[in-house]
């Protein structure tokens, strides 16, 4: 089966190819800069006296002094900057003054656990979102637009629970869970870490369902709409009139090109679900980042909040451009 | 449009998978754990506790905050400690402030009361069964004054030659010498005879020279009757009974696993689950319902706490410059609602000292509500329409609870107040600068449970600084500067009580604070954990608690 528009050559292609990656990593770097100096800017901004800031109320004058002197704000505004600019380079993001250990030590240890809270979120809203929104679209497409009454109500309820899904916060949601699934019903774990492996797995379960609740909804929406249109498109019909069934016309035809939208958004939603992670970590006491910035928020400890911005923001450039570099791959109008 | 018709089957079916679904349960009005029936303590089992804070470090020398005082109380001894609790008479006056000589087998004071002598047992060992010296109490002490930033220097300062040490003029303090490895003496500059219950505190446990120059490690070298397993940071702290304890009567439990930054409604939900032994702080809607059970109400523990809660004012900053708009707003809130609020689990204050606490006048009457006398006040202090006020507190269930109980008060004489909430930490920053929210909730825990603790830290006019006061009434009277000063210094103890009584006077008077309660420490267990009750200094501490299941029941 042939694509719309053909592709070029091999070899074309896989110097389009990279130099995108050079272009977008260049990108990257430009965002990462861009989060640094802002981050430069609000320490700048800060009408308190920023070493106070950084080492704590408590914190005795020789300790100011020597945070004074680390981060060079006896000296002017440039050299501050070249300052900051450079710890930064070194990975040096400062001592938490709540726990006394080194900023980068604690988000290492904090990046894991919210990795694995995002990739299941992620694998359960790709892998739900995307077969509920092609089943949604085959639907629409084989009771028409408006539909009978009789299948309305499916089509409304449906509508009606993705609507909730997507505005319920997440810590109802995560409580609500709790609640039911694992005190009532005693199937999952009520909260925590869990041991590597199976434990793992089932303390996961409960914290990534309610991460991926709005998602789901969401994904479903969105591949709903796409493919609805795709269907409708020249190249879907051709392929139909070519002999394939509207099944794998459907899956193999309409829904990569609808997939390219949900690619992108997911890059760019790794920033929400991160800022997401606050409140499920919270609720199921899951000890990644958001829970540890949101404990670094409650006692002012700004070093450790100033690594996880910049941490996250470096986490939602890399995630765009994997999803880029994805999308490209997908619907070849975008490699053109 | 279409017509909406209900969606029938699916509404029935996800109804019926929830009501069958928690139908299969047992209700938990009775817990699920069932318990033996043995009459002395039994050894063995894990104990189970969840913290909504999380563990910031094991250093004793910087520790600091309540989940540390309960997860260092079982791994540190120190010379001297309070008694345990004994849980069949929580209540009895006093209870678990008595001092107990602890790594000391034997302490002296002389008569002027400036030097201690402490010598100590010769079988204190930390957990690798090496002897603890006096040159480790030594170190630990200096430890404290020198590092920048530990937050207990200021309580060592009486010593001779602390103040060099603080300031890094000195390397070791004059005050300590160590005339032999078993013996320990403090010089003191001036008599304080706080000294020992300052010595309970957790820096002032033996710490090796050689050990490293961060004890915040994961294993530090501990010496009391439980010793770290393993900590996963933000996860759980796993305690285990340390094999060289030399008192075996003090720890029976195999092992304590204490969960990090666990919320409080998600603790309740494990604790009815029977995934953990005890549940602590209750929300006043578990509380309520715990009472409602007949078979849960035996299982709530109680004990005091030192400490004290109410409103503070600015009596710098008006209207609060007057007295009689300070006493107006004492008289109009209802205490008796205020302690309903709280579950009943509270004795209203008529000051800051709490009941038990040395020096509180068990015979000085709060405030009583009198709304009426309150408008008066208001009216001859120039404020006949009322008063509009902003009331800074911070985000907490209870806070924000009591903080509505006395606005609706204060409304009824004509105070119009609006609740600003702020984030603990930043509340806690703004309301000790001179320009901050000059009216807010007060809270305050002690240090180490005497009147200086109290008194000297809320009230004495030292304690007033433009950088941030710890005296965050601002309140500077000589007349009460005088009274502590002397009482501080003061060896008899009768006399001191009798100088306290009066600081406790006119305090009552000039009423830099509603006077609001002192809080009950108030904890839910299973059936099985026996020898427990929530201890008034070190708070959670599990350390003599036994579990008593039923499986294996004689």
């Amino acid at each position: 089966v042939t694509r719309f528009p053909t592709p070029g050559p091999g070899h074309v292609r896989r110097g389009r190819v990279l130099g995108r990656v050079v272009r977008r990593l260049a990108g990257a770097l430009v965002v990462a800069w861009l989060v640094i100096s802002v981050t430069f800017a609000m320490l700048a901004a800060i009408p308190a006296d920023p070493a106070r800031a950084i080492v704590g109320p408590r914190a005795s004058a020789e300790t100011l002094a020597r945070a004074r002197a680390a981060y060079c704000l006896d000296r002017d505004l440039a050299t501050r900057y070249g300052c900051f600019v450079a710890r930064i380079a070194r990975g040096d993001l400062g001592e938490s003054f709540r726990e006394g250990r080194p900023v980068a030590t604690i988000l290492g240890e904090r990046a894991w656990p919210t990795a694995q809270l995002l990739l299941a979120a992620l694998a359960l809203q790709l892998g739900l979102g995307i077969p509920l929104g092609v089943f949604a679209a085959r639907r629409d497409r084989a009771t028409g637009s408006a539909g009978s009454a009789m299948s309305a109500w499916p089509a409304r309820l449906a509508d009606l629970g993705l609507l909730l899904a997507q505005s319920a916060p997440a810590f109802l949601v995560g409580t609500l869970a709790i609640y039911l699934v694992a005190y009532r019903l005693g199937w999952l774990p009520t909260s925590g870490y869990g041991t590597p492996g199976w434990d793992r797995l089932r303390h996961l379960v409960l914290p990534a369902l309610t991460q991926a609740a709005a998602g789901i909804a969401f994904y479903a929406g969105l591949v709903r709409a796409g493919v609805r249109e795709a269907i409708g498109a020249d190249f879907v019909r051709t392929a139909r009139a070519k002999g394939l069934s509207a099944r794998a016309a459907t899956w193999r035809h309409a829904l990569p090109v609808a997939l390219g939208p949900v690619i992108a958004l997911a890059g760019l939603d790794l920033g929400a679900m991160l800022s997401g992670t606050v409140l499920v970590e919270a609720v199921f006491a899951w000890p990644g980042l958001g829970r540890e910035v949101m404990m670094a928020v409650l006692s002012l400890d700004l070093p450790v909040i100033l690594g996880a911005v910049l941490l996250g923001a470096l986490a939602v450039t890399v995630g765009n451009l994997v999803a880029d570099l994805a999308r490209a791959a997908l619907d070849p109008r975008v490699r053109e | 449009v279409v017509s909406a018709r209900p969606p029938a089957p699916v509404a029935l079916a996800a109804a019926l998978a929830i009501a069958i679904g928690t139908a299969c349960r047992p209700p938990d009005d009775v817990p699920r754990i069932r318990a033996g029936v043995r009459a002395t303590p039994r050894d063995g089992g894990t104990l189970r506790l969840a913290f909504n804070q999380g563990l910031a470090t094991l250093d004793p020398s910087v520790a600091n905050d309540d989940v540390s005082a309960a997860i260092l109380a079982p791994l540190y001894d120190t010379l001297l400690a309070f008694e345990p609790m004994d849980p069949d008479r929580p209540d009895a006056p006093g209870a678990g402030l008595r001092l107990v000589p602890q790594l000391a087998e034997r302490w002296e004071v002389s008569a002027d009361g400036l030097r201690y002598r402490f010598v100590l047992r010769a079988d204190a060992t930390y957990r690798d069964g090496t002897p603890i010296v006096a040159a480790d109490l030594r170190f630990a002490l200096e430890r404290a004054l020198r590092r920048p930033d530990s937050p207990f220097a200021a309580f060592l300062a009486d010593l001779v030659g602390a103040d060099a040490v603080i300031a890094g003029a000195a390397p070791t303090c004059a005050g300590l010498a160590t005339p032999d490895p078993r013996t320990l003496e403090l010089t003191l500059a001036r008599p304080n005879p706080a000294l020992p219950q300052i010595l309970t505190m957790k820096f002032a446990t033996p710490i090796r020279a050689d050990a490293p120059p961060d004890q915040t490690g994961d294993a530090p070298l501990t010496s009391g009757p439980f010793e770290v397993a393993r900590w996963d940071h933000g996860v759980a702290i796993t305690l285990r009974r340390n094999p060289h304890y030399r008192d075996a009567g003090r720890a029976h439990l195999d092992q304590l696993v204490l969960l990090e930054q666990v919320p409080r409604d998600t603790a309740f939900l494990m604790f009815l689950r029977g995934e953990l032994e005890a549940c602590a702080p209750l929300t006043a809607p578990d509380l309520q319902w715990l009472l409602a059970q007949p078979a849960w109400r035996p299982q709530l523990r109680r004990g005091h706490g030192m400490n004290a809660f109410g409103a503070r004012m600015n009596v710098r900053v008006p209207p609060f410059d007057d007295r009689r708009v300070r006493q107006a707003l004492n008289l109009a809130i209802d205490k008796d609602h205020l302690r309903r609020v709280l579950g009943g689990d509270a004795t209203i204050a008529h000051g800051i000292l709490p009941p038990g606490l040395l020096g509180r006048d068990d015979a000085l009457a709060p405030y009583p509500h009198d709304p009426a006398r309150a408008r008066a006040l208001l009216g001859a202090a120039g404020y006949p329409r009322g008063l509009d006020l902003t009331f800074a507190t911070f985000t907490d269930d209870e806070a924000e609870r009591v903080a509505a109980s006395m606005v609706a008060d204060l409304a009824v004489v004509g105070v119009r107040v609006r609740i600003e909430t702020m984030a603990m930490a930043p509340w806690q920053e703004a309301i000790r600068l001179p320009d901050g929210p000059p009216f807010s909730i007060a809270t305050w825990t002690e240090d180490y449970p005497d009147p200086t603790s109290f008194l000297d830290v809320r009230f004495h006019g030292r304690a007033i600084s433009a950088e941030g006061s710890s005296n965050d009434s601002f309140f500077a009277d000589p007349a009460l500067d005088d009274l502590l000063d002397r009482a501080r210094g003061e060896l008899d103890v009768d006399r001191r009580v009798a100088l306290y009584h009066q600081a406790e006077r006119l305090l009552f008077d000039a009423a830099p604070w509603i006077w609001g309660y002192h809080r009950d420490q108030v904890e839910v267990v299973q059936p099985t954990v026996r020898g427990y009750a929530p201890h008034p200094v070190w708070g959670r501490d599990f350390t003599t608690a036994w579990l008593d299941p039923a499986e294996d029941a004689p």
